[in-house]
């Protein structure tokens, strides 16, 4: 069973191990600053738990849980 | 004449620096993609260009596409990198990429004020140094450095100079070597860098070897055989491990340059309620409650009355004293009957408006609205749209226009023209003015009314959702990933400035559009085809009239004013009051509706088309006269569907 960003809860952190999403989504999440090795936290859920926010290299997004779960965590 | 470019991440501040750097007054806000076509200004007799936020130069988004393109095409003599200084890492990765293009560059730390409230202090000539560029810390909204800026942009262009680029892993700087070194690559266009190109030779950018010719066998070769050699090496793919090298550079320069970072205490913010699980779907309900309750009651009830008795007067007087002065009853009537009555009609309106224009700007400057679209993310899909959808509804209850705009930041195409589709249900500010007029006359002390429109508009956009997404055969999942600014306290001046100028173009609009069109209507209305002055029942309007008018017998207002007031509409939707003030006359307005009539036009209204100005921005938007065609008569039946069920309903219960 792998790690993946989806299942962490708010408050939790984490540290990339890889991208596994289609080779456009894959190159956005980078770009957005998901490269291996980076640490990640939960801050918050949206209401009805979806998306949610994250913290990577010392700004906020947010993110749906299907994109969360293809971030594969360490 | 110089050519400068400014480029740089969403939200980092390009357009606040550009409307600094040339005294213009382009629209600004406090989420990511507010600006959405390129812009034009000019500094110090250079030629400056306000470019949309990009994260990167990938071959996939189109903004980034379209950056990429410019840059390359356009060969500006100076690129300014925006940087958000807060966020100083993201925002050097995406310098990585532009160091290479081969352009003088010049990084901006913007956001000044915002570092040092944060206790954070970055060493600009340690960065200079280490990137290769100069490097400017200014603060554009407190227009702090932006001297020292101009006078960095005046050296760089007297003395332009190319940066160099940053050094990958020696692995990889060998194989791009020998790319360099390899014939092919001598051939590339002009002003594209022989690195820079290396690099795209070695990802296998689509978008580069568009623009070359094909590739030789043994460099094909080699290409794949090093592709797998690197990928075994770092155990991924090629444009990842780029991605990745770029990356190491922006965290090594952040780290060397950040002298002081303090930690700061958490304190209780806005965000605590604002994003909270239960609280943030009835506080976001409540504040957008808030903000027409404040501007049509409030302020609306208090000044709307006073105006339109002050114009009533000022009519009046302008009739006595024209007719004291012997002046043709022609004249007066123009005057009285046609401009004050139909231009007053509008202005009557602007105080309400102002204050409107006013929250909505402060609710875009200080971070909020990004936040909405998170939270409404899942309700907004459920109905085959995007939690970014949510900000075009928002900016459209003040103009349609800008807010179909700001439907670029959607990236999926279908959810993008939805929400396209569906903006204009929900009543803009213009449309504002129809309801309170109708309000007055036909259910006043019904409190439950004006929010009603509100609530029917909400109901237009989720009915034409789910219908949509019923239809949709292939219900494919995308992306939702959006950058969460920081909340900050909204720039009095920009909010000022904003508000003023949505206010000077209704006030323009009344002062034009509606001067010509309430002098016409008076004309139309008061003469015959045979140019004799009849009564207004055989005018060329009342004739014109009558052909369209039987199409809305059914839905209580088949009279040829209300029909002429529409069509007038469809210029600017305020000329439906000026209109109806002209050829009926407001307190006449009971002689001819009754309250389900009423109600079903003021439905009508609501739903049908929006404004030329609108349709037009639709049209470009959607980019295809058959979706346009499609969204226009799907938005007429619509009107003419529920307007029918409301005039049905309202007859049957009263």
């Amino acid at each position: 069973m792998s790690n993946t960003m989806d299942v962490l809860a708010v408050g939790q952190k984490g540290s990339v191990k890889a991208i596994n999403a289609p080779k456009a989504l894959k190159r956005r999440l980078m770009d957005m600053g998901f490269t291996k090795g980076v640490g990640v936290e939960v801050i918050k859920m949206a209401p009805m738990g979806d998306p949610m926010e994250v913290a990577v290299r010392g700004y906020h997004l947010c993110l749906r849980k299907a994109e969360a779960r293809s971030i594969e965590l360490v | 004449m110089h050519t400068i470019a400014l480029v740089g991440n969403p939200n980092s501040g390009k357009t606040t620096l550009f409307n600094a750097l040339t005294g213009s007054t382009a629209y600004v806000g406090n989420w990511p993609g507010v600006t959405v076509e390129k812009k034009e200004g000019m500094t110090n007799g250079h030629k400056i260009l306000d470019l949309p936020g990009i994260y990167s130069l990938s071959p996939y988004s189109p903004e980034e596409k379209i950056s990429r393109r410019y840059i390359l095409d356009e060969q500006p003599d100076l690129i300014i990198d925006v940087i958000d200084a807060t966020n100083l890492e993201r925002s050097l990765y995406l310098s990585t990429q532009l160091a290479e293009l081969g352009r003088p560059l010049l990084l901006v730390l913007n956001m000044e004020d915002l570092l040092i409230k944060d206790g954070i202090a970055i060493d600009t000539k340690r960065l200079s140094q280490m990137f290769g560029t100069p490097v400017v810390q200014i603060s554009a909204t407190k227009k702090t450095g932006i001297d020292e800026l101009k006078e960095q942009i005046e050296q760089s262009l007297a003395n332009p100079q190319t940066p160099p680029c940053p050094l990958f892993s020696s692995s990889i700087e060998r194989k791009l070597t020998t790319l360099i070194e390899d014939d092919y690559l001598h051939d590339i266009p002009q002003g594209r860098q022989m690195r820079w190109a290396a690099i795209k030779l070695l990802e296998g950018d689509e978008l580069f070897l568009e623009t070359m010719p094909p590739i030789p066998p043994e460099l094909n070769t080699y290409l794949e055989e090093t592709r797998a050699h690197l990928e075994e090496l770092y155990d991924d793919d090629v444009e990842s491990i780029i991605v990745d090298q770029r990356y190491k550079v922006a965290e090594k320069l952040a780290r060397e340059s950040l002298v002081r970072q303090e930690v700061k205490a958490k304190r209780f913010t806005f965000d605590v309620i604002a994003t909270h699980r239960i609280w943030a779907i009835p506080l976001f309900i409540l504040i957008m409650s808030g903000v027409f309750f404040l501007s049509v009651g409030v302020v609306g009830g208090g000044t709307t009355p006073l105006l339109e008795g002050f114009f009533e007067s000022l009519a009046e007087w302008v009739t006595v004293k024209g007719e004291s002065w012997q002046i043709h009853p022609f004249l007066i009537g123009i005057l009285s009957d046609g401009i004050i009555a139909g231009v007053g009609a509008v202005l009557t309106f602007v105080p309400q408006l102002f204050i409107l224009f006013l929250l909505l700007s402060i609710l875009e400057d200080c971070g909020y609205m990004a936040r909405i679209a998170f939270i409404m993310d899942r309700q907004m899909r459920s109905m085959g749209l995007s939690g970014k959808s949510i900000i075009p509804l928002v900016i459209g209850t003040g103009c349609t226009v800008p807010a179909i705009m700001s439907t670029r930041t959607i990236e999926h195409q279908k959810q993008r023209e939805l929400t396209i589709i569906v903006t204009p249900f929900i009543p803009c500010g213009a449309k504002m003015p129809i309801f309170a007029l109708m309000l007055t006359y036909f259910f006043q002390n019904k409190w439950y009314m004006a929010p009603l429109m509100y609530v029917m508009g909400i109901l237009a956009v989720i009915t034409t959702g789910l219908l949509a997404r019923a239809i949709d055969r292939h219900k494919e999942t995308n992306a939702f990933i959006l950058e969460l600014p920081r909340y900050q306290m909204p720039s009095p001046k920009s909010v000022w400035r904003q508000t003023k100028d949505r206010t000077l173009g209704f006030i323009y609009k009344a002062g034009t559009i509606i001067l010509l069109a309430s002098i016409l209507i008076y004309l139309l209305s008061s003469y015959s085809f045979a140019f004799k002055t009849v009564d207004a029942e055989e005018s060329m309007l009342a004739i014109m009239g009558r052909v369209i008018a039987p199409i809305f017998i059914p839905l209580g207002f088949g009279f040829w004013q209300a029909a002429v007031a529409l069509l007038t509409g469809i210029a600017a939707k305020e000329t439906i009051v000026s209109t109806l003030s002209v050829v009926i006359g407001t307190s006449s307005l009971t002689n001819f509706f009754d309250p389900a009539g009423a109600l079903a036009f003021m439905t009508f209204i609501l739903l049908s088309s929006p404004c030329v100005a609108a349709m037009a921005a639709m049209l470009k938007e959607l980019d295809s006269k058959r979706k346009f065609l499609f969204a226009v008569v799907w938005q007429f039946g619509f009107a003419y569907v529920v307007s029918l069920l409301v005039r049905c309903i309202v007859l049957i219960i009263v």
